[in-house]
């Protein structure tokens, strides 16, 4: 290919971004069409049909799994909107006691590993769950547990209000006081003016954090797999299905998979029709200002917020309380407290957990820095063909669920010229190209606020094109890359649904440690690994509200 | 129909720190009533007091007969039009300008009626169905001058309705505003701290600063006359020379004598002055550019040719600089560096306290 196609671009910006697109076509676009080639081939292995396809929507067994996915996922979004609205509400309009931690804690429950919220539930109101005993000894029953739908919504719905709160807040934060004052000032006041200046203004938020939490929930491997017992969703059949002791059918999983792929790109489609639809662009003034509401009405709001909040942050205080419990060095608790479960997670095989955790989340963000900011250079300053293309192939690993890409890369990497099957480098490439997308939108944001006049001021003085990238954009970026990144290691070290699939003797990671600990009901090194993993997440989130200056996080 | 406006001796106070401190202000049913000053000086505070958007904490005000300091905003029945116009972006135009309307429960058809005659006022009749987003800046004002006075207010509001508007537009606007408020007869407190766009609109004029009010008069009142050195630099532009006054002399006229000698009799003083060091604001058009003469001795420094008129920038024989204009087709014109004497018409020109800064013009509006 020759440098002249690529208009106003130096050769080595062109051989960078041939690299570039090099790397996405081999780790991304490649294993993908390999999954959809495999879902069109026969049982014979060499005709093309649709008989894996046909095999999910005949068999009930099967596509009742899909069912139940939209089942849960449709009541555990709505179960988040009626919580996130309201608590995005009354956190900007009225004066709550408390603000700043809440707004921690609402973040620090959004960021922390979906299933060690449905583990700690298991460990409340599971069969041997904490406030199960208290309620078989309060009324007399046998109360079997919040397995299953119940349990699913309780785990989603606590998980993912929070990702509506940030968008609602969000979207108040950028309306300006005269709006809500114009409408007083015509007669509308109170709940009528709520409803219909304030709710249609941040409808777009809405219905867009609604639809994200939709694809979250759908592509979430490890809640439905601890909490929801015979309650089966999609990602966990597609895990039986590839991992099955009777002998994987690799089509049937690849069919699975393009299912997944083809429902994820849909929502994802109409919500970025939705989120464009935001034609209201607002721009604050003069900010709402939060009002002091007092009276009963006061108290019902603090204990409101207070109620969402303790509940969302339960999970992560019931694992930190547990991880701090002594036992009989088994599965059983006995009384006292102890570091005993600590000792146990950092002693030998255990231990390579935690150090690989760290190893593979740090090289992931390696490549996820370099390859992030160049393809948001590349697709903000270089515009061609090719980097438009770049800039559309990068949104598929936004959109693919974890366990789809775990098996497409298992398909892909497990035979010549390239075996990386069982190795740290298949695990660091999928978190790197699962967790890229919030350093490159994050990059290509912090970019496209700087003005092309500055590296031309550069270039003018005599730097190369290069070197006014190095030396002039590149520190001009550095704060919201480095915010990217930090969301892209936290999301990377909680990684679970692809790296389930991935992980082989010698790379296991603290959320795989965990998630096995859990099946084998050894509840302590549980959550001392679950403790590590928050502790880790929240320390990263503090850095990161110091690093921007905002308790806020992009998603 | 039209009501009156009294402010007696209200207090706005944030925390420990008091921005109004016990003002006093009339406005009369149906004048168009500006409050003039530089950001900070309290005019928009006071306007959100009269809405009730800001909390009174001390004095009352009054619409017409009604003490309003404890009603809601909505139950004020006042129309507002804020600075970023706060149109609804999810509803059309006619929409917008039905809202209130709708929170008052008028019937459909009314409705449909009164939004089409007010558009029609305001001249965007054709506008009805469109989104604000569609709008230019003009036709956003015009949907938010509409909104708020087609609900029929006792008293309009305008917090700075112009400044989002480029200048030409500007000049349209507030000929529109005028003329749709006189067509109207609505109360109307209008806030500016564009001094031109006030004298352009206002019945009268209140110049604030610090929270204070600092003078209330019509346009060329408070242009001929400003009550202290702030206002007469604020109002246009006006140069200040130190001078001084004699006392009166039988006639009652006294002598100002400014540097290099130059004096003028003036008759206008009020009798209770002295003998004393004062403060004269002259306006560039006020002297008479002379290239000989009676007057103060000047250099021309530098030239601003605007069309209309000629700017000359001269340096006193004392060292001041000050800003003189002359008609561009005046016969008489100087080149820079030549010599030039400035002479002042006595009864054009203010005198001032030299430490209060305060009028000693016998007629000037307090």
């Amino acid at each position: 290919m020759r440098a002249g196609r690529y208009r106003g671009s130096s050769p080595v910006w062109a051989t960078i971004t041939v690299a570039i697109m090099a790397f996405f076509v081999v780790f991304l676009l490649f294993p993908m069409a390999l999954v959809l080639y495999k879902s069109f081939v026969g049982a014979d292995g060499s005709s093309l049909s649709l008989g894996h396809f046909a095999k999910f929507f005949h068999q009930k067994y099967y596509w009742i799994t899909l069912v139940n996915s939209f089942r849960v996922i449709v009541c555990a979004t709505l179960c988040s909107v009626a919580l996130g609205i309201p608590i995005a509400y009354f956190m900007r309009t009225a004066k709550i006691a408390g603000k700043g931690l809440l707004e921690i804690l609402i973040i620090v429950s959004f960021i922390s590993p979906p299933f060690i919220g449905a583990y700690a539930w298991i460990q409340l109101l599971g069969r041997q769950g904490a406030i199960t005993k208290v309620i078989d000894a309060v009324f007399g029953v046998r109360y079997n547990g919040i397995y299953g739908f119940a349990g699913i919504v309780l785990a989603f719905t606590l998980q993912s209000f929070p990702l509506i709160y940030i968008y609602v807040s969000g979207a108040l934060k950028n309306m300006d006081s005269s709006l809500v004052e114009a409408a007083e000032s015509l007669g509308c006041t109170g709940f009528r003016r709520a409803a219909t200046i304030v709710t249609p203004l941040v409808m777009p938020s809405i219905l867009a954090s609604s639809l994200l939490v939709f694809m979250r929930d759908f592509a979430d491997f490890g809640t439905p797999m601890l909490i929801g017992e015979g309650y089966k969703t999609m990602p966990v059949l597609i895990y039986n299905e590839f991992m099955s002791e009777l002998g994987a059918d690799d089509g049937f999983a690849a069919a699975l998979s393009v299912i997944a792929i083809v429902i994820t790109t849909l929502v994802f489609i109409v919500q970025k029709r939705i989120a464009s639809m935001n034609a209201f662009s607002m721009s604050a003034l003069r900010p709402i200002v939060a009002k002091r509401v007092g009276g009963l009405k006061g108290s019902l709001v603090h204990a409101f917020v207070y109620a969402v909040v303790l509940l969302a942050i339960t999970p992560q205080a019931v694992v930190i309380y547990t991880s701090f419990l002594k036992s009989n060095g088994g599965q059983v608790f006995v009384p006292g407290f102890s570091l005993q479960s600590y000792a146990s997670v950092f002693s030998g095989a255990n231990g390579s957990a935690v150090w690989n955790t760290y190893r593979f989340g740090l090289e992931a963000i390696a490549i996820i820095l370099v390859v992030g900011v160049l393809v948001s250079y590349l697709t903000v300053r270089k515009r061609s063909l090719l980097t438009d293309v770049l800039d559309t192939i990068t949104i598929f690993p936004y959109i693919i669920p974890g366990s789809v890409l775990g098996i497409c890369f298992l398909f892909a990497f497990s035979r010549q010229p390239l075996i990386l099957n069982g190795t740290a480098i298949i695990l660091v490439l999928s978190f790197a190209m699962r967790r890229m997308p919030y350093t490159i939108r994050s990059s290509t944001a912090v970019l496209s606020q700087i003005s092309p006049s500055v590296e031309e001021a550069a270039v003018s003085l005599g730097a190369s094109e290069m070197g006014s990238f190095l030396e002039v954009t590149l520190p001009m970026m550095a704060p919201g890359v480095l915010a990217g990144a930090i969301m892209s290691w936290i999301t990377a070290i909680s990684e679970l649904s692809s790296s389930i699939i991935l992980y082989g003797n010698n790379t296991q990671t603290l959320t795989i440690a965990v998630y096995t600990a859990v099946v084998r009901g050894n509840y302590g090194n549980a959550a001392a690994f679950s403790t590590l993993l928050t502790a880790t997440s929240i320390i990263s989130l503090l850095l990161l509200f110091k690093l921007t200056g905002r308790r806020e996080v992009s998603v | 129909m039209s009501v009156s406006i009294k402010i007696d001796d209200v207090v706005k106070r944030y925390g420990a720190n008091t921005v109004i401190k016990g003002l006093s202000l009339e406005i009369r049913p149906g004048e168009f009533f500006t409050l003039l000053g530089p950001s900070g000086c309290g005019k928009t505070t006071l306007l959100r007091m009269i809405i009730g958007f800001n909390s009174v904490e001390g004095g009352t005000i009054a619409i017409g007969d009604r003490v309003v300091n404890d009603i809601p905003p909505s139950k004020r029945n006042i129309g507002m039009v804020f600075q970023n116009y706060a149109i609804f972006p999810h509803m059309t135009v006619a929409k917008n300008v039905a809202f209130g309307l709708k929170t008052r429960r008028m019937a459909r058809g009314n409705i449909a009626d009164e939004v089409g005659k007010i558009l029609r006022t305001v001249r965007i009749g054709d506008l009805a169905q469109r989104m604000p987003t569609t709008l230019s800046g003009g036709q956003q004002q015009r949907v938010a001058l509409a909104r708020a006075i087609v609900i029929k207010p006792e008293v309009l509001l305008m917090d700075e309705p112009l400044s989002n508007l480029d200048a030409k537009l500007r000049v349209e606007m507030r000929d529109a505003i005028k003329g749709i408020q006189k067509d109207i007869g609505i109360t109307t407190v209008y806030v500016t701290h564009d001094q031109e766009e006030a004298l352009a609109v206002s019945d009268r004029i209140a110049v604030m600063n610090g929270g204070v009010i600092q003078q209330i008069g019509a346009p060329a009142e408070i242009y001929r006359r400003p009550a202290n050195v702030f206002v007469a630099t604020f109002i246009g532009f006006s140069n200040i020379f130190e001078a001084e006054m004699s006392a009166a002399g039988p006639d009652g006229s006294r002598s100002i004598a400014f540097e290099g000698g130059y004096s003028v009799r003036v008759g206008n003083i009020a009798p209770e002055s002295g003998a004393r060091r004062v403060k004269v604001s002259v306006r560039p058009e006020e002297f008479e550019v002379l290239s000989s003469g009676e007057g103060i001795g000047a250099k021309v420094e530098s030239r601003v040719f605007l069309g209309l008129s000629t700017h000359y920038f001269v340096r006193t024989s004392g060292g001041r600089r000050v800003e003189a204009v002359l008609y561009s087709d005046d016969e008489r014109s100087f080149k820079d560096g030549s010599d030039v004497v400035l002479a002042v018409r006595p009864e054009r020109i203010n005198v001032f306290g030299f430490e209060s800064e305060r009028s000693l013009t016998a007629e000037a509006g307090r």
